[in-house]
């Protein structure tokens, strides 16, 4: 009987715990399917829904807005960005994790730390050397700076992978007349696929979330991305339309959740990433 | 490609395959590309902080160590950093003791739990600004949820942003709901792979439930904890965005923090060169904090065993 109770009891922590974590959300989701004066007058709001108001909100935040211009803008950015960064940071990774090179652990302590870089130290002059070269206000001017930023991370968790792949295949391979270059282009790439996922993953949440680089870099709505959209819709600093900034706040998360959805069994890899063996 | 210039291409490329070259020609491409674009803008950030660069005086005359001494000078300035020093040590205590509590919870495997398990990281991906506006709405003192179910159970609801007492402690709250699943996803990942007969062994000698969590579990989550911690400490030194979407600093600069008011320096009042002093001021902390911390546990790229 005790037991029974207890077991009742985990179970109703699982359950509060499951509304926690989603509860915000789903309410968030709700806001933006109400007029302005429903949320005020509503408490708590009702879950009757009606179709054409959820259509005005959200024309008024995608076209009105340009919230679906900005998600454009951010897919181009983020994609780019994170090619980008894989190209560079794979190799780095590979030479980490199987050569034994002077200075190697403090060269790759080096460039982990990067990751712990406030962005605030560096933003400002970022944003004057995309001025000198010309490249602010433009998409280039967001994927320069973003590519440093995930380089660090992407490296870390490409390291992790490599280090699993036991160095007798690349032996092997190279026993059979590959050179290193072929070793990793046709041995090893196949091989971490799962790692390159978990890296682009953690590579494209920071850059779609990231707008403080946006904030300097861009002047014009037409490079708008969209958390520099939704920062400049929402910010704290004014009062705001509720339902329109819940609607901009649904518009912002869902490709996230939707993407996630997919990629589910690389997040706690990624997550977990670079902890002590 | 032929196959001769494919073979000729192989020994060039053989060539360099020697440990020597070639890793530096792997790293190459990286290193080159921080030293550009992380390395640089770190040194020009210095440079700045020596100079009285703002957005409208183009040109930044050199004024030596004018902002440090200014800063030091600054009531808003020791403000900041008192509310980093809060919001980070009250943010790391709760989000690691629950973050611990729930990977022992989730340890129970109990039905359904992987669903759960998926919704609370959740939190973790979504665009910080965004939980910032989510949380305002909540905590709405006309409309917002959690007041109403405060109020439906009898209670007074706290003055959540209105106050300059509870802003902070709104603050830390809702990183936390953010970001306590991070410690308890690591921790909860190692545990999944300690041994399970140390446990056995422990209860086998008869040890209680809590003195088994004591003195087996804990010492052996502690890389895993201490890990999680470190990333939490510096993410949360780190944030300024979750406070732009939620409080922007106030009321009263009662939730600026140093990251925040290095931002407000820089974008909003756009004097580069105090805002780059005010973020040297940061990088120092994080360094010292680098050192000592270093003295204690060795972090390595790798996964949780």
């Amino acid at each position: 009987m005790k037991r029974r109770i207890g077991r009742a009891f985990a179970y109703l922590v699982l359950i509060m715990l499951g509304l926690a974590g989603i509860a915000p959300i789903v309410y968030l989701a709700v806001l933006s399917t109400k007029k302005r004066i429903e949320i005020l007058a509503q408490v708590p709001p009702t879950l009757d829904f009606k179709w054409s108001r959820i259509e005005k909100n959200y024309d008024e935040v995608l076209f009105s807005q340009g919230m679906l211009e900005f998600t454009v803008n951010s897919i181009v950015v983020v994609g780019a960005t994170t090619v980008l960064v894989l190209v560079i940071a794979t190799p780095a990774a590979y030479a980490f994790s199987r050569f034994r090179f002077r200075g190697n652990e403090n060269l790759a302590f080096t460039i982990l730390s990067m990751r712990f870089m406030p962005p605030v130290a560096i933003a400002i002059p970022l944003f004057l050397m995309m001025q000198w070269v010309g490249t602010h206000d433009s998409y280039l001017g967001l994927i320069l700076p973003y590519i440093a930023f995930s380089l660090p991370l992407v490296v870390w968790i490409m390291i992790g992978f490599f280090d699993e792949i036991p160095q007798e295949i690349d032996d092997a391979a190279i026993m059979d007349g590959c050179t290193r270059f072929e070793v990793l282009w046709r041995v090893m790439l196949p091989m971490v696929r799962p790692g390159l996922v978990t890296a682009s993953l953690f590579g494209a949440i920071f850059i779609w979330n990231e707008f403080l680089v946006a904030l300097y870099v861009i002047d014009s709505r037409e490079f708008q991305t969209i958390a520099l959209g939704a920062a400049t819709l929402v910010s704290a600093q004014r009062p705001i339309d509720w339902n329109i900034a819940a609607a901009v706040g649904v518009v912002t998360v869902v490709p996230i959740l939707i993407f996630s959805i997919f990629v589910q069994r690389y997040i706690v890899r990624g997550l977990t990433a670079g902890a002590v063996k | 490609m032929t196959p001769a210039s494919r073979e000729r291409l192989g020994t060039k490329l053989g060539k360099l395959d020697r440990p020597g070259t070639v890793v530096w020609l792997l790293l190459a491409p990286t290193l080159l590309y921080l030293a550009a674009f992380a390395i640089f803008p770190l040194f020009y950030s210095l440079r700045l902080s020596f100079t009285d660069l703002t957005a409208a005086a183009g040109t930044g005359d050199w004024v030596g160590l004018r902002n440090y001494g200014d800063l030091l000078r600054d009531p808003h300035f020791w403000n900041a950093t008192k509310n980093s020093a809060v919001m980070v040590g009250a943010s790391l205590a709760i989000q690691v003791v629950l973050g611990v509590a729930l990977a022992m919870f989730f340890n129970l495997h109990l039905r359904g739990a992987w669903l759960v398990r998926g919704i609370l990281v959740l939190p973790m991906l979504i665009t910080p600004i965004v939980v910032g506006v989510m949380w305002r709405a909540l905590l709405n003192p006309d409309w917002g949820l959690i007041n109403w179910c405060i109020a439906a159970v009898g209670l007074e609801p706290p003055n959540w942003f209105g106050s300059i007492e509870m802003a902070m402690p709104t603050l830390i709250l809702v990183e936390s709901w953010q970001w306590t699943p991070f410690v308890f996803i690591i921790v909860y990942a190692r545990l999944q792979a300690l041994p399970q007969e140390v446990f056995e062994a422990a209860i086998v000698d008869g040890a209680k439930p809590l003195a088994t969590f004591r003195f087996v579990t804990l010492p052996l989550l502690m890389p895993a904890i201490i890990f999680a911690a470190v990333f939490r400490a510096v993410d949360s030194f780190r944030s300024f965005d979750l406070i732009f979407g939620l409080s922007y600093g106030g009321p009263a600069r009662s939730t600026t923090t140093l990251s925040f008011f290095s931002f407000q320096n820089g974008f909003q009042w756009q004097n580069y060169g105090y805002a780059a002093a005010v973020s040297y001021m940061m990088l120092l902390i994080l360094a010292v904090g680098t050192i000592v911390l270093l003295r204690f546990v060795q972090i390595r790229p790798g996964y949780a065993k």
